[in-house]
């Protein structure tokens, strides 16, 4: 994880595993490539290592590692296509849900791999939730919303407790104080902002210990936007979260780790620090610039 | 000359028309050279002359060919005896008479003279019609033809007014839906008019007795005719109700499960053997609950004691079931795919199994299109005749119990109006006015349904 | 203790032992839903091979007519013609007498009129049809002595076939002992033989189930379907392409949209209530004509094509009506020479699942009479006729086993013209699928 190769600057010998071409850009050589800066995480909660997903024969993903640790948030950015919202989906196996869609490699939460027959999947989304792109409130009164999670896997014991979980959880998501008079009214009826704070109250109301967000905010207005940053930023404190985001400047905002993905591969990690002010290698750089993605 | 030969002659006239149109407007512009100087294309020339030489002709000779027997019939019964005449029952009989007399059947009243030159009177006005027939449409079609050739120069605007033409018969083509709906609404509505002058709308809608035999003479003894239709409805109900209960069920899983859980090759080999189904003509599955599910139910009800009609609702409903299945499948196949992947992928997400996604998240997503898609197939079970009729019972009976026989509505019309009938005896009236009632009521049903159905596809897109 | 739940901070192991708690319990519901659906799809697959080994088992046998052979004498002096050879007197001579006088020939040990009824009543009364027309076809085989195959009675057949049972007490057969012994000496000469049943596709209705065909309720469906096609299709483009391409959008056209989509779903029963109100009692036309069962089933399927149509239409991607109309084209050319050529496919399908349709409907046509015992082959679109299904619908009535048999058999004839139909518009959408 260290052969690292830039076209002008040579951290480590370079052994032609990036290739300079004309016009100042890089390429990849598959056959012998490796992610620049560190992937390893102080408090990790998630370990992968050598991730491939293929969705039937075409290669999604080639060979990603990286860690997902507690009380940080790790940004994945990069350019449309690149895999990132993909490798994302591993973390919980979404991608059971594809068709053809194959992920090999090794994934493991709290040390134990969430491939292996005695972790549930089930129980992985229970341990691992998930925020998406578009908000997706089911259409079912904001209360039923959030009891959704503690319902089907039977975390409370009566109704009280439920309506406490409820509560909490609304209230975490900073969305107690606008909708605690209309807990009855549909989820739809929310504006856009308020349903994507309904879908993370919806996911930290099964207590989970990480969480994915899919680009979170791209369906938002900047206003909705800065809250939900403001709320990511809070969670961190508790959970370990994993975010992908379209915008270099909300990674910059809301990250302390940065992962940047091109065409599938892990290019470059680090500290989001060191990713946006200095980036070690040519194709980071060109992104972070804007020549391209 | 015959009709058909009178319009195989039209056609020829038509087909005429068309080049002699054609070459006159190449003719009128000098020649292929100069068509540039033409308005539209010869062609254009050519059909304008044929829809002038066709089109008024076709009009007159449908026209003619709908009221001729009337009017013929009108000036018959100026001959036949006031007597006859004056009663609408006999005039019909002795109607009925000339014109067999004309084809040449031998009748009962052969002899009698008055029919007999009644029937010489209507062949003679026959003969009259027919041949001013052929004179009108040859005139007209030729007279068409002439009045285009001279129409015809550079500067007559062909091709507008030929679209203007296909313009009017595409709107014409449109507003037969209406007249159509038009047409069912003003047909069972006058009829049933009528039947409710004989019959109390009260009586009708609420009375608990169907035996609508009635006596045709006043001396004769035994039925008086009762036409309550509460026992037809309840009928209809229980046999819809059975179907229901077999087709919904069965449906919504197999739709549930194909689109859930189903991997793509068996989606694409079970839905077309499913839809098999749906193809099978009614009348095949008339016969299959006469001759196989009747008979099993029967003998399966009395092996435990159950004394089973061999008509029962039973078999007719479970039989409409199945026709149903594949209605209700593909429709809730339609919601449920249209219930957006994102809620399933929320759903997943929070570690919900299949069955909690699709017991929590999609049922109830899809629920208002379901019950658009149900209240669809109701319709369709209320409206559905072959079965019932060749598997149901015929006499009225007000009951519950799926093991007794039924008659439904539907059943009772084709009762009603298949065989000899008189077309102003309450009893043949009585089937329009359940032709209306059932009209009625799956108009209701299919509105509602479709308005659920749209409201529901907004929702979601 | 439920803050400690919900914060997890204290205690992030208790929501998974929760979890995993119940995942049990919760497999086993997945579990559970997943075989209910199976099962209904299991149920709905056993629905489909039930009917079809259930029509296919009790029609195939219908294909095939036992036949007995007799030692015809065509005797100028039994068939009561004495020497006239006219057609006439061929025609009305005493057939049925040279069957019988066969049958005397072949047991001459039966005596007694009701053991020579039940003789003769082995052979169906179509044999002296059959040796009419062997005489009207070649006059010099009078006076001559040939072996000639008759048809069988039906009860023969049946029990030919095994479908009685000899063992039943003599009483509950429709053969008695004695024919039955008739029958094994005809049997034992090798005198009874099963052959492909000609008549079933040759002949019209009949009240025996022997001489019962097909052919005239197959003509009355062509016949009507003629119709149906000749208008439903043309109209059903029209008013396609008119909502589709020309119509403004007003409350005229929603009024017609929400017209067609109600008619779609009309029960059929309705609309044969309007063709007998409209078309035979207003306009005089006649009933039991393949005309007007046409009319009825063109207003019931012209929902069908007409959606059908749109939906072709609105594949055609906009930029084609575009390009004709940016050349100059106006926009009844742009429709007729671009957009209704590559809609042609589309429509076309619709058309021949409409006509699908129609084939198969029964209920309106016994409204408007088209339920009659009609023997002869109907000849034209006015002459009285029946269609298949209603040909079915009145063979299932008939209690004989025979005819049980012939109506299974005419429902594998409706059920292939169909499969056929289908397999067509399957096969159309294929070919000319077209990916924009």
């Amino acid at each position: 994880m260290d052969t690292v190769s830039v076209e002008n600057e040579v951290i480590m010998a370079d052994d032609g595993i990036v290739k300079p071409v004309a016009g100042g850009r890089a390429t990849i050589d598959r056959d012998n490539r490796e992610t620049v800066g560190d992937v390893t995480a102080k408090n990790p909660r998630m370990r992968c290592r050598e991730v491939s997903v293929f969705y039937g024969e075409k290669q999604a993903i080639h060979d990603v590692s990286l860690d997902v640790g507690s009380n940080e948030v790790i940004a994945l950015i990069g350019p449309s296509g690149c895999g990132k919202s993909t490798f994302l989906r591993c973390l919980n196996r979404m991608n059971d849900t594809i068709d053809g869609c194959r992920v090999i490699g090794d994934i493991s939460l709290d040390g134990d791999s969430i491939f292996d027959t005695k972790m549930d999947v089930v129980q992985l989304r229970a341990q691992v939730g998930m925020v998406f792109q578009k908000p997706n409130p089911f259409p079912k009164s904001i209360f039923e919303n959030v009891a959704y999670g503690p319902r089907i896997h039977g975390l409370t014991r009566d109704k009280t407790e439920l309506e406490a979980v409820v509560h909490t959880s609304l209230d975490r998501a900073g969305l107690l104080d606008e909708v605690k008079d209309r807990l009855g009214e549909p989820g739809t009826g929310l504006s856009g902002g308020q349903q994507q704070r309904l879908c993370i109250a919806r996911a930290i109301a099964v207590n989970p210990e990480v969480i994915l967000m899919d680009e979170p905010c791209s369906a938002l207005d900047p206003i909705a936007t800065a809250r939900i940053e403001e709320l990511i930023d809070e969670l961190r404190e508790q959970y370990a979260i994993a975010i992908v985001t379209h915008s270099m400047q909300q990674a910059a905002r809301v990250s302390q780790r940065t992962a940047y993905f091109h065409l599938g591969d892990l290019i470059e990690i680090g500290e989001t620090n060191q990713v946006f002010t200095n980036p070690h290698h040519q194709l980071t750089e060109d992104y972070i610039t804007g020549r391209f993605g | 000359m015959q009709t058909s030969v009178l319009i195989l002659v039209l056609v020829a006239l038509t087909v005429v028309g068309f080049y002699l149109g054609r070459s006159r407007s190449v003719a009128v512009a000098g020649g292929t050279a100069g068509s540039a100087q033409l308005h539209s294309l010869p062609s254009y020339y050519g059909y304008l002359t044929a829809i002038w030489c066709g089109v008024p002709a076709l009009i007159v000779l449908g026209f003619w060919m709908a009221f001729q027997d009337n009017i013929i019939t009108h000036f018959v019964t100026a001959d036949l005896p006031a007597e006859t005449a004056a009663d609408p029952g006999q005039l019909g009989l002795a109607l009925n008479d000339v014109k067999n007399l004309v084809r040449g059947n031998i009748t009962s009243r052969a002899t009698d003279p008055a029919m007999v030159a009644a029937a010489d009177h209507y062949r003679q006005l026959q003969t009259i019609s027919r041949l001013a027939l052929t004179v009108v449409i040859l005139a007209l079609a030729i007279g068409g033809i002439a009045l285009s050739w001279k129409r015809i120069g550079p500067a007559l605007r062909a091709r507008n007014q030929v679209e203007a033409v296909v313009m009017v018969f595409l709107i014409l083509c449109s507003t037969i839906a209406i007249f159509t709906t038009l047409g069912i609404v003003l047909s069972v509505l006058f009829e049933s008019i009528r039947f409710f002058r004989i019959v109390p709308v009260t009586e009708f809608i609420f009375g608990l007795e169907w035996s609508p035999q009635m006596a045709i003479r006043a001396d004769q003894v035994g039925s008086t005719g009762a036409f309550g239709a509460v026992p037809l409805f309840a009928g209809t109900l229980l046999i819809s109700g059975i179907a229901m209960l077999v087709a919904v069920p069965i449906g919504l899983m197999s739709a549930l499960y194909l689109s859930e859980y189903a991997s793509r090759g068996f989606r694409s080999a079970a839905k077309p053997v499913l839809e098999i189904l749906a193809g099978v003509p009614t009348v095949v599955y008339g016969f299959f609950a006469a001759l196989v599910v009747a008979p099993q139910v029967r003998g399966l009800g009395e092996a435990i004691g159950l004394s089973v009609s061999s008509e029962s609702a039973l078999a007719a409903g479970l039989v409409m079931g199945i026709m149903i299945i594949p209605f209700v499948s593909s429709l809730s196949d339609d919601v449920i795919n249209a219930v957006p992947q994102a809620m399933r992928d929320g759903s997943y997400a929070m570690g919900a199994t299949r069955s909690e996604t699709i017991g929590r998240v999609i049922f109830p997503a899809a629920l208002p299109g379901i019950v658009g898609g149900v209240l669809l197939a109701v319709s369709r079970a209320i409206g559905e005749t072959m079965i019932v009729v060749m598997a149901a019972g015929l006499s009225s009976n007000l009951t519950a119990n799926p093991l007794e026989a039924v008659t439904t509505v539907t059943v009772q019309i084709v009762t009603l109006l298949v065989g000899d009938q008189e077309f102003d005896s309450p009893k043949t009236l009585a089937a329009f006015a359940l032709g209306l009632v059932l009209f009625v009521v799956t108009l209701t049903l299919n509105v509602i349904a479709l308005h659920v159905v749209r409201k529901y596809r907004e929702q979601y897109e | 203790m439920s803050n400690g739940t919900i914060t997890g901070a204290g205690n992030p192991g208790r929501t998974i032992d929760t979890v995993r708690a119940g995942l049990d319990r919760r497999y086993r519901a997945e579990r559970r839903f997943r075989i209910y659906g199976l099962s209904a799809i299991v149920l709905g697959l056993l629905f489909v091979s039930i009917l079809f080994i259930t029509i296919i088992g009790n029609g195939y046998p219908a294909f095939q007519q036992t036949y007995v052979k007799l030692d015809i004498d065509f005797d100028p002096e039994s068939l009561g013609i004495g020497d006239q050879r006219s057609n006439a007197a061929l025609s009305g001579a005493n057939y049925q007498a040279l069957v019988r006088n066969a049958l005397k020939v072949r047991f001459p040990d039966v005596t007694g009129r009701s053991d020579r009824r039940a003789l003769n009543s082995l052979i169906s009364s179509g044999a002296s049809y059959q040796l009419r027309d062997a005489v009207l076809d070649d006059p010099t085989i009078i006076g001559t002595r040939r072996s000639v195959w008759v048809p069988a009675d039906d009860d023969v057949d049946q029990l030919v076939k095994g479908h009685m049972d000899r063992a039943a007490a003599e009483g509950d057969r429709r053969l008695k002992d004695n024919q039955l012994a008739w029958l094994d000496q005809l049997q034992a000469d090798g005198a009874i033989e099963k052959r492909f049943n000609t008549t079933f596709f040759t002949a019209g209705d009949s009240r025996e189930p022997e001489l019962a065909g097909i052919r005239g309720a197959l003509m009355g469906s062509v016949f009507t379907l003629i119709v149906t096609l000749a208008l439903s299709f043309p109209i059903g483009v029209a008013t396609a392409v008119y909502l589709e391409e020309f119509a403004p959008r007003n409350r005229w056209t929603d009024l017609i949209e929400v017209n067609i989509n109600n008619l779609a779903a009309v029960p059929s029963i309705v609309f044969g209530l309007l063709g007998l109100a409209v078309f035979i009692n207003f306009f005089g036309l006649p009933r039991s004509a393949p005309l007007v069962g046409g009319l009825v089933l063109t207003l019931m399927t012209l929902p069908t094509i007409i959606i059908a149509s749109r939906a072709a239409l609105k594949s055609v991607p906009p930029s084609i009506r575009d390009a004709a109309l940016g050349v100059g084209a106006s926009r009844v050319q742009a429709v007729t020479h671009h957009i209704l050529p590559l809609a042609m496919p589309g429509m076309l399908t619709g058309a021949i699942i409409g006509m699908a349709q129609a084939l198969g409907e029964s209920a309106p046509l016994l409204m408007i009479g088209m339920v009659a015992f009609i023997v002869d082959v109907p000849g034209g679109f006015t002459d009285p006729s029946t269609v298949l299904p209603v040909q079915i619908y009145l063979w299932a009535d008939s209690p004989e086993r025979g005819f049980v048999e012939r109506t299974s058999a005419a429902i594998m004839v409706l059920l292939g013209f169909l499969i056929v139909m289908n397999a067509l518009a399957v096969l159309l959408r294929k070919r000319f699928e077209r990916r924009w």
